[in-house]
């Protein structure tokens, strides 16, 4: 394959930074500290501003290999992973994760890599519930998880989960755009 | 990957610690290898610098997709 078709493979096949990004970014560069692991990095912009602009020691994992590829060329530590599946317990002290959260029709689904970067499943939350049900093994004692919430994947119901799962919640930053509200989450526990 | 790595990953299946097997190496890095599972034994290919360390069910379902 040619550097060109290369380049235009990676482009269809992993999420590029759009305003979801930069406001998990800002939320990122006021508020992550320590050893950082960003969830679903997808062009792994996110994860290389927070690497670059502050002292954190980021590590960003993707399921989709052409984002792990992507956000490796960025001079990132990569992992490709399921969620939070292999990573060792109280290893960080900041989680951010932007998931796939539109809600999508079941028929139209996981056809491809972009589809599986953007879908929730059904509810918008498919992905969501299982992280927020295994976050907390993960984080350091203090640590917090930054994550972005639309408007569009029910933000009660997000704020429902984390509650069951043990957390507190704060809004770090928060935008509205014409068809959804993006919001980002601190979620920390005792 | 850097071998540092290894403090914070884990088997996706039991959780258990991983074992390094180097084949290359470059500027501290281990570019291709493999991680091993010191309790189940399951083996996971590190490729281009990158390690998989998806759930073998979902490795194999990909692999019989390609």
């Amino acid at each position: 394959m040619t550097d060109l078709a290369e380049r235009r493979d990676a482009e269809t096949a992993v999420y590029q930074p759009a305003e979801d990004s930069g406001l998990l970014a800002e939320a990122a560069l006021e508020r992550a500290a320590g050893r950082t692991l960003e969830v679903g990095t997808g062009s792994g912009w996110v994860a290389e501003r927070v690497d670059t602009e502050t002292d954190c020691e980021v590590v960003a994992s993707d399921l989709n290999p052409h984002a792990c590829r992507e956000a490796r060329d960025r001079g990132l530590s990569v992992v490709r992973a399921d969620l939070l599946s292999p990573f060792a317990d109280d290893s960080f002290e900041t989680v951010l994760f932007n998931p796939p959260y539109l809600p999508t029709d079941p028929d139209n689904e996981w056809s491809d890599w972009m589809e599986a970067a953007l879908s929730g499943g059904e509810t918008g939350r498919e992905l969501i519930e299982p992280f927020l049900a295994d976050v907390g093994r993960v984080l350091q004692p203090g640590g917090r998880v930054l994550l972005l919430v639309s408007s569009l994947t029910g933000y009660e119901e997000v704020l429902a989960l984390a509650e069951a799962a043990g957390f507190d919640h704060e809004k770090a930053v928060e935008e509205s755009f014409p068809f959804e509200t993006l919001t980002v989450l601190e979620l920390t526990r005792e | 990957m850097k071998e540092s790595l290894l403090d914070i990953v884990c088997c996706p299946l039991d959780k258990e610690d991983l074992e390094l097997d180097a084949t290359e190496r470059e500027d501290g890095e281990v570019i291709a290898g493999t991680l091993t599972c010191t309790e189940c034994g399951e083996v996971y290919p590190i490729e281009d610098g990158i390690p998989n360390l998806l759930p073998p069910d979902m490795r194999e379902e990909e692999e019989a997709a390609a």
